[in-house]
């Protein structure tokens, strides 16, 4: 439910793959096919002519190289940032407003604005998590899910312990919530495990 | 069940494939750095780093000559198979190892290790056996229940089953999946 851009993934993942494997195709066909190998020297060889042709034309002044380097140079910087900020746009969409309204004339008459930060939901979800015995741990986060606040808990209960009866609770505490605050946000609720469960006993008595 | 609790719950159960596209994009910006580096000396006319970029055209263009055809044929292999993880990771649905848990206000997802704890643990009761002896697998349509008795004592395959899929009817997963119980044929001692 976090920003990560997964159509983009995907695409690129497409891209790169497709890439890779007509390389890959194209080495094996070289070593193997003598025909291909030789069309490809063939046709590589007067491109290279042609590049050699073009670079001497543009060649910037005595001492220094084409101007051509300048712009694969470029071209190469485009793809860094490129790929930088694909790396920066994996999980992002943390939000700290979980409620925001301005007040007007038609509505109650009060000037003023009202802003809930999601740390309100955050630590009355984690507050009353926490103290219960049968989870080892409770992370509440949020996150804005196309431009409208979403809360995320994530739990981890104790080896055997019933998942739905932790989705009801959680449940009943989120309801709690809504009557509490007067606004329904989307909430995630994620049941877990991870290695800390896996090393720690198993709830006996509930 | 609300539009966007219908998009997080598709989320949360497929794979983001963030790892691999991180990956994918350092290897990529590592290689464009690099190419940056040498076309930026040519450019300033200095001497190149490891390659010149003019002489690495000319030796690609040449190709079969100048190496191994084993060489190459290896490297193409590799670079196939690369090509293929890396489609396949952008075209399979990755599907995580999750079930939804249907829920009026809140969605809900349950990762299979926690179900599969349940299970075990409704199923050791039912059986009256161990933990040791209880090993429950979780996939999204079928849940396999294996069970080793202890020597000598009868257990009621039936009853197992019935426990199991009450407390599987309780859980209201989406897909719903079905329960196999397999009684080992040897038993332990010593328990």
């Amino acid at each position: 439910m976090n920003g990560t851009p997964r159509g983009f993934n995907r695409f690129m993942l497409v891209l790169l793959g497709l890439v890779l494997m007509v390389l890959g195709a194209a080495l094996v066909a070289l070593a193997a096919v003598p025909p291909f190998a030789r069309w490809w020297q063939d046709w590589a060889g007067r491109q290279v002519l042609q590049l050699g042709g073009l670079a001497a034309q543009t060649r910037m002044g005595s001492g220094a190289g084409s101007w051509i380097w300048l712009i694969v140079a470029a071209a190469l910087l485009v793809v860094v940032i490129v790929m930088v900020s694909w790396i920066a746009n994996q999980g992002k969409g943390r939000t700290n407003v979980l409620f925001d309204r301005t007040g007007s004339a038609d509505d109650d008459g009060a000037a003023g604005r009202v802003v809930l930060s999601c740390a309100v939901a955050e630590q009355a979800l984690k507050s009353a998590l926490v103290e219960r015995s049968d989870l080892l741990s409770a992370s509440v986060t949020s996150y804005d899910f196309r431009g409208e606040p979403c809360v995320r808990v994530r739990v981890l209960p104790r080896q055997g312990v019933a998942p739905h009866q932790v989705a009801g609770d959680v449940g009943a505490l989120v309801e709690a919530m809504d009557a509490l605050l007067g606004v329904e946000v989307p909430v995630l609720v994620s049941i877990g495990s991870g290695a800390r469960v896996r090393f720690t006993k198993a709830e006996r008595v509930r | 069940m609300s539009e966007p609790t219908a998009r997080i719950l598709k989320r949360e159960t497929h794979s983001s494939r963030a790892p691999l596209s991180v990956i994918a994009a350092i290897v990529m910006s590592l290689l464009a750095v690099y190419g940056l580096l040498e076309t930026m000396l040519r450019a300033l006319g200095q001497p190149p780093w490891l390659i010149d970029p003019p002489d690495a055209v000319r030796r690609i263009s040449e190709l079969p000559a100048g190496t191994t055809p084993v060489l190459l044929g290896v490297a193409g292999v590799l670079f196939l198979l690369l090509g293929v993880i890396l489609l396949a990771n952008g075209l399979l649905p990755g599907r995580r190892a999750r079930h939804v848990i249907t829920d009026n206000r809140v969605a809900v997802v349950v990762d299979d290790e926690v179900i599969a704890a349940a299970l075990a643990r409704r199923a050791r009761l039912a059986a009256g056996v161990t933990r040791e002896q209880v090993m429950v697998v979780v996939s999204a349509r079928t849940v396999q229940v294996n069970v080793r008795p202890t020597s000598g004592i009868w257990l009621d395959e039936s009853q197992i089953q019935a426990a199991v899929e009450a407390e599987l009817a309780a859980m209201a997963l989406d897909p719903t999946p079905t329960v196999k119980v397999n009684l080992a044929n040897t038993g332990v001692i010593g328990v």
